[in-house]
């Protein structure tokens, strides 16, 4: 029997992210790291003392930990090779006329500044190790809303930024984790008051444009009791054959009655390795959203973890990962129930093509301390060819007798049932078959803003040839 | 802020912390294996019956060759104060059938290892497995199914209930590996958790080289349902007897496929003693 033809499914459209600019940077640390290279970027940011320290100590664990013993291989990632600072010719400012022309160029053709204008309430744009531009709002300054960069927040609001940072992500916690304590750059800071509702979101966009360096952001989000906020995270490179890193990390403080709704689409090239840590404490009564899509990278360790720590705290999370030639992406949740009447909702999607490798892995822990705790996870995985690999990997650890924990995974094809179905509907097949795919991320591209939710539409370009399976 | 328990929970450390991809050894055993070997010809179909009451260690090797079948019954009801572990490995043939059910209700610490490898094109394996954790019993399960074979079909259907202060770890691995085009496999887990010292660890794991594979998994935790403990104790049964029943009716399905009448009887007498006293 003839080999049955595949229905093609195009790889993201990536022109956009792939112009590179010429490397403008005022100054590039040595590459490796020393203590003399974490000096040297800590003075050059003007960190106050204890920042110093801070930097030092988590180079000192850094130094004391190893690499992990699971997921994806980390062989391809010399340290001694990656630049982990990068300051870009532009100094931070709130006008957008005022940021250099070419880096201007570079956020106007991934639409940021247009998103500002019709969608959004601020915007911070980050390139390389440095925040280039932020703005927001002014009724929301008048609110008592702060969005600036870690640098600013540092200088403006040092004790808040030292009450919080990596307190939820403590650097011995992993070696990336250290390293990022060592030499975070950049990224954002965001406080709402309490009772205060963000009404537009917030945005934070990163781009690193060095070849061979590192991108070590910081976001810091402190959403005070009853307020609520929409944050959203973008990131891209430019392809380069040498690995880029990032590194960055992610501390979200959601408080009582709090609502946070965190969505981020990774779109990195694909020479970059993506060892990001993300991590929420959710207060009583409070609700943190994780709207999660990984497009990018070459290797991804990506699992946004759930602390809930107040009773009735709760979590969703939404993801969709589609892997594709050269990608090894490892991406997943974890949420750990630490008080009772906790709940968390884990739903996501999968697609791996044309050799891409999609592993979810995720952890579920409910503590003694959590009686009737809930969680409901799905995951459910879709193979376009057998050249792919697609693997689930979750672990619960409960303790216990009043939890209720349920976890169901799917993987698999297209079923010819449903494609039957829909053609005895009078649908032709190429168009069934696109419906399917369409519907299969569609749990996850509703909960998207509209710029990226169409970012994704790219995802499910299916080209009219031949049939899937 | 948050206290250092619930950051050793936090997921770079769990993955280390649940050493998920090793079975442990249990302390003090013998190291001395008994080893067992079972050849089923091609076209033969075979019964076992692995009673086992002893300690210490177990290999089983079994051959099933094209079109054999073999129907395996492991039951294991060491005194609980020693420790067993038992490692099966099955090649499974082309259009070969492997029927297995598992008792692991005995032992102070058991380490049990299956490795299914479904070797040939239409092949079958049916494993249906029970565990019953009470007391410090500290349970360790590790069953994987290789799906190597065109249009193979696994089923992976496990039961449990913990109660006192019992830790178990379960991981239910099915593979399917490049080739396996066509081939079905489901994975069940259902554990009944009656006491709120108990450690419970499920690890579904499905792994897949293969577009053409239609792959399913579940597991639900929870205490029994009270709806049940409410009807069953409104009809006049006490809390401890309406469990008793619940957990029974729960194992049904694994017990039923035990066809020796006398093991049968011996691990119902068995578990109901246990469960009375938990």
């Amino acid at each position: 029997m003839a080999e049955k033809k595949k229905t093609y499914v195009e790889d993201i459209e990536r022109t956009l992210y792939d112009i590179k600019n010429e490397d403008h940077s005022v100054y590039k640390s040595h590459s490796g790291l020393t203590p003399e290279i974490v000096r040297d970027i800590s003075r050059r940011k003007n960190d106050p003392e204890w920042m110093t320290e801070f930097r030092l100590k988590s180079l000192e664990v850094y130094n004391s930990l190893a690499l992990p013993t699971w997921g994806p291989s980390l062989e391809d990632l010399n340290m001694d090779d990656i630049v982990t600072y990068v300051q870009p010719d532009a100094k931070m400012t709130g006008k957008w006329e005022e940021v250099p022309e070419e880096i201007k160029d570079t956020f106007d053709r991934l639409g940021i500044p247009e998103a500002e204008k019709t969608s959004l309430g601020g915007v911070g744009a980050q390139y390389d190790s440095e925040v280039v531009y932020h703005s927001i709002q002014e009724d929301m300054v008048k609110q008592g809303v702060i969005y600036t960069d870690m640098e600013t927040a540092l200088r403006e609001h040092g004790d808040m930024v030292k009450e919080y940072f990596m307190t939820l992500v403590p650097p011995k916690d992993h070696k990336f984790a250290a390293l990022h304590g060592a030499v975070w750059s950049g990224g954002s800071f965001v406080y709402v008051p309490e009772g205060v509702h963000v009404e537009m979101p917030l945005q934070s966009y990163f781009r690193l444009n060095a070849a061979g360096a590192g991108q070590f952001e910081h976001t810091l989000i402190i959403v005070e009791k009853n307020a609520s906020l929409h944050f959203i995270e973008g990131c891209s490179a430019p392809k380069y054959n040498v690995t880029n890193l990032h590194a960055g990390c992610v501390e979200l403080f959601v408080k009582e009655g709090a609502r946070l709704r965190y969505s981020t689409i990774e779109n990195w090239s694909r020479n970059m390795m993506n060892l990001n840590t993300k991590r929420a404490l959710v207060e009583k009564d409070g609700l943190i959203e994780w709207v999660s899509g990984s497009f990018g990278s070459h290797i991804s360790c990506l699992y946004p973890c759930s602390v809930l720590h107040g009773e009735n705290a709760r979590c969703e999370f939404t993801g969709v990962t589609f892997a594709s030639k050269g990608q090894n992406l490892d991406t997943g949740a974890s949420v750990i129930h630490a008080a009772p009447h906790t709940s968390a909702n884990i739903n996501t999607r999968t697609i791996s093509k044309a050799g891409g490798k999609a592993t979810y892995r995720s952890a579920v822990k409910v503590t003694k301390n959590a009686p009737y705790a809930k969680c409901s996870v799905n995951c459910e995985s879709l193979m376009l060819d057998n050249l792919s690999r697609s693997d689930t990997l979750p672990v619960m650890d409960i303790e216990g007798d009043e939890a209720d924990i349920g976890h169901e995974a799917k993987i698999g094809r297209i079923s010819d049932e449903a494609i039957f179905y829909l053609t005895s509907r009078g649908i032709d097949e190429e168009e069934a078959r696109a419906m399917i795919v369409r519907g299969f991320v569609e749990p996850i591209a509703k909960e998207l803003p509209l710029e990226y939710a169409l970012e994704m539409n790219n995802l499910v370009n299916i080209e009219l040839e031949g049939t899937m399976g | 802020m948050i206290s250092e328990e619930i950051f050793s929970a936090i997921p770079m450390r769990t993955w280390r912390w649940l050493n998920v991809n090793e079975v442990k050894v249990p302390e003090n055993l013998s190291a001395e294996v008994r080893t067992e070997k079972i050849l089923v010809e091609s076209g033969e179909n075979k019964r076992i019956v692995l009673d086992r009451r002893e300690g210490g260690a177990l290999e089983v090797q079994a051959h099933i060759a094209d079109g054999g079948e073999l129907t395996l019954i492991y039951a294991q009801l060491v005194d609980e104060k020693e420790a067993a572990t038992s490692r099966i490995k099955v090649y499974v043939g082309k259009g070969a059938k492997f029927s297995y059910t598992t008792v692991e209700a005995g032992a102070k610490a058991t380490a049990a290892e299956l490795t299914v490898d479904m070797a040939g094109p239409d092949s079958v394996a049916d494993v249906w497995g029970l565990y019953f954790g009470d007391g410090e019993r500290k349970i360790d399960l590790n069953y994987i199914i290789r799906q190597g074979g065109k249009r193979t079909d696994a089923n992976m259907q496990v039961r449990g209930a913990l109660l006192g202060g019992a830790a178990k770890t379960f991981r239910g691995t099915l593979d399917f590996l490049e080739g396996s085009k066509g081939s079905v496999g489901r994975e069940d887990e259902e554990v009944m958790v009656l006491s709120d010292h108990v450690q419970n660890r499920s690890v579904p794991i499905m792994l897949s080289h293969e577009d053409d594979v239609d792959g399913h998994h579940a597991v639900s935790i929870g205490k029994m349902d009270e709806d049940k403990l409410f009807y069953l104790m409104s009809r006049g049964l006490d809390l401890a007897e309406a469990q008793k029943l619940v957990v029974e009716a729960n194992f049904q399905p694994v017990l039923d496929r035990i066809d020796d009448d006398g093991l049968k009887a011996e691990i119902d007498a068995y578990l109901q003693r246990r469960l009375s006293h938990g």
